[in-house]
């Protein structure tokens, strides 16, 4: 039976074939299992873990406050993110430059989840072979229920991915005793059930279409590759000509290279290509097509590594630079911006003031022939336990403040506002002058803040 | 020969093209909507996005501010994302660097 031309092809809008990498063994797979297993744990878990009778990692939206183990962050770190950011890109173009699409294969979540769920798949529906006659197959009892089994497993392991997302943001504790007591808040709802199916379609229906046509790095990750980053490349040069032969056969005297054509290398391929046409856009890197082929080149007695791991210089058979200008750029760039954070996380101001004038009254002139302003002054303690802290000000001569003090005791993490009321001489001032508000931790003198205001009097 | 074995691809493996518009609009939109509400929010607490002469706020809680500040940032990114596709799509091809050359040859003779 031969396949048309035009069916092959198919029109612009022809449905796609569905791509079933088959099941294979190795070294580098069992690299990328480790590497699943670790990072799904590390999402799954990480929700689970408690730290000072709180959840560890919570990014609390509605308190806009983000705990990472002892670490809180306000709105007002908001550079660090910024600036981890920065450093996860620039972690990807140096790893990108020295090994090539390390990250697409072994810790993309595009790539992990995938990998997942054709676990899944081929737990229950079997190998390659039968997962391609199932899907040929007529729908009978046999199909239904392995189909069905099928979409329960996925549907369920994605509804526990979006709650495990969820649960970055909602205490999961909570949160699994509200999905329990179908009493979930509609936002929480949605957002367990929006990342669920984008898990479900993502790994289980669009899978390797993501990285070809939606992934920006899989286009711009060329532009950081040169000819010593290591990529995964057949060896031309060796296996062609490629062609079968019988077993014990030199193949030079059949004018034969050590490719046996066996097309391994194109099954196991999550994206369905042939890597012995050379390096494509497409490749994710994931080395299934190096197991493949080094388990045939053992069986038919070759030396391993006709799809290798490689250079550009080592297929040439010329030296390979590890540590070259762009490495060293990258490097030197990388440390730098990691030193500066650890610098700055450890070295933050944890207390901080804010300054706000009474809304009500400009001024106030007292009695005593003074003038009164009145503010809120907000002390925001980041630090992990509770403070006590005085309250002062500077910037007027004869300046007196007055609040409910002298100690204000400020929780872990919390803001209070604190009622001041601020005296100047009648004649010490005309007009207005900026005051300077400084707080002060009492058992720790070196923790302080200070915050700018305006001191209004009347101009006469 | 005998054909494709059964193992074998036979369908095109590509997405059809409605697909792959589908894809490149709401991706990149998408993307670049998480950022943008990470940003936006990072500086403007939406308890506070309102008249502040006339309450309650816009929002009757943050969960609301962010979700609904996310969904229009996409709307946005998406539209955006889908006149550049229009145009990409309806231009007429570039012309090759032969062609190109010709044409500046004309001009200059004219």
């Amino acid at each position: 039976m031969t396949v048309p031309e035009a069916q092959v092809e198919g029109g612009l809008y022809a449905a796609r074939q569905k791509i079933y990498p088959r099941e294979i063994g190795g070294r580098f797979q069992r690299l990328r299992t480790i590497a699943a297993w670790a990072l799904l744990g590390i999402f799954y878990l990480i929700p689970w873990i408690a730290w000072g009778g709180r959840q560890a990692v919570l990014f609390d939206l509605p308190a806009r406050k983000f705990h990472i183990f002892g670490l809180t962050l306000w709105p007002q770190d908001f550079y660090f993110l910024t600036w981890l950011l920065v450093i996860a890109a620039l972690s990807l173009f140096f790893f990108t430059a020295l090994a090539g699409r390390l990250f697409c294969g072994y810790a993309c979540p595009q790539t992990v989840w995938t990998e997942t769920f054709l676990w899944m798949e081929r737990f229950v529906e079997g190998s390659r072979s039968q997962q391609m006659k199932l899907a040929k197959a007529p729908w009978n009892a046999q199909k239904i229920l392995r189909k069905g089994a099928k979409q329960f497993l996925w549907i369920a392991f994605s509804l526990w991915t979006g709650f495990t997302f969820v649960g970055y943001f909602t205490p999961i504790r909570e949160l699994a005793h509200l999905i329990a007591t179908f009493s979930t808040g509609p936002w929480e709802t949605f957002w367990v059930l929006f990342y669920g199916g984008a898990t479900y379609v993502n790994a289980g229906f669009m899978r390797e279409q993501v990285c070809k046509y939606m992934c920006p790095y899989a286009r711009f990750q060329s532009a950081m590759f040169d000819k010593d980053t290591l990529i995964i490349t057949y060896d031309e040069s060796r296996g062609e000509p490629r062609g079968a032969r019988k077993k014990g056969i030199d193949p030079k005297s059949k004018g034969l290279g050590d490719c046996v054509d066996c097309t391994l290398c194109v099954q196991v391929c999550p994206t369905g290509i042939d890597i012995r046409k050379g390096l494509q856009y497409e490749c994710i890197a994931c080395a299934a097509c190096i197991d493949a082929c080094d388990e045939v080149m053992d069986k038919v007695g070759y030396p391993r590594g006709l799809i290798r791991y490689d250079t550009q210089h080592g297929i040439e058979g010329r030296p390979k630079h590890v540590v070259r200008p762009r490495t060293i750029v990258y490097a030197v760039l990388l440390g730098g911006l990691l030193a500066g954070l650890a610098w700055t996380v450890t070295h933050r101001n944890v207390v901080g003031v804010d300054v706000l004038r009474d809304r009500n009254a400009l001024f106030r002139e007292r009695a005593d022939g003074r003038i009164e302003n009145v503010y809120n002054v907000k002390i925001l303690n980041k630090d992990g336990e509770a403070h006590e802290f005085t309250i002062g000000a500077s910037g007027v001569p004869g300046l007196e403040v007055d609040y409910a003090g002298p100690k204000v005791w400020v929780g872990a993490g919390s803001v209070q506002g604190v009622p001041v009321r601020m005296r100047v001489p009648r004649e010490a001032l005309a007009g207005g002058a900026d005051i300077e508000v400084a707080i002060q931790v009492v058992d720790r003198p070196e923790l302080t803040a200070r915050g700018k205001a305006r001191f209004i009097a009347p101009s006469d | 020969m005998f054909g494709p074995r059964s193992d074998e691809y036979t369908g095109r493996l590509r997405w059809p093209r409605l697909g792959q518009d589908v894809a490149i609009v709401a991706w990149p939109s998408f993307l670049v909507a998480s950022v943008a509400t990470m940003v936006t929010f990072a500086f403007l607490d939406p308890l506070l996005v309102g008249n502040d002469d006339y309450p309650p706020p816009a929002f009757s809680t943050r969960m609301t501010g962010y979700a609904v500040g996310f969904f229009f940032y996409w709307l946005v990114a998406a539209l955006s994302s889908l006149l550049t596709l229009y145009l990409v799509r309806t231009a007429h091809p570039e012309p090759s660097e032969t062609e190109q050359n010709a044409e500046d040859g004309d001009r200059s003779r004219a």
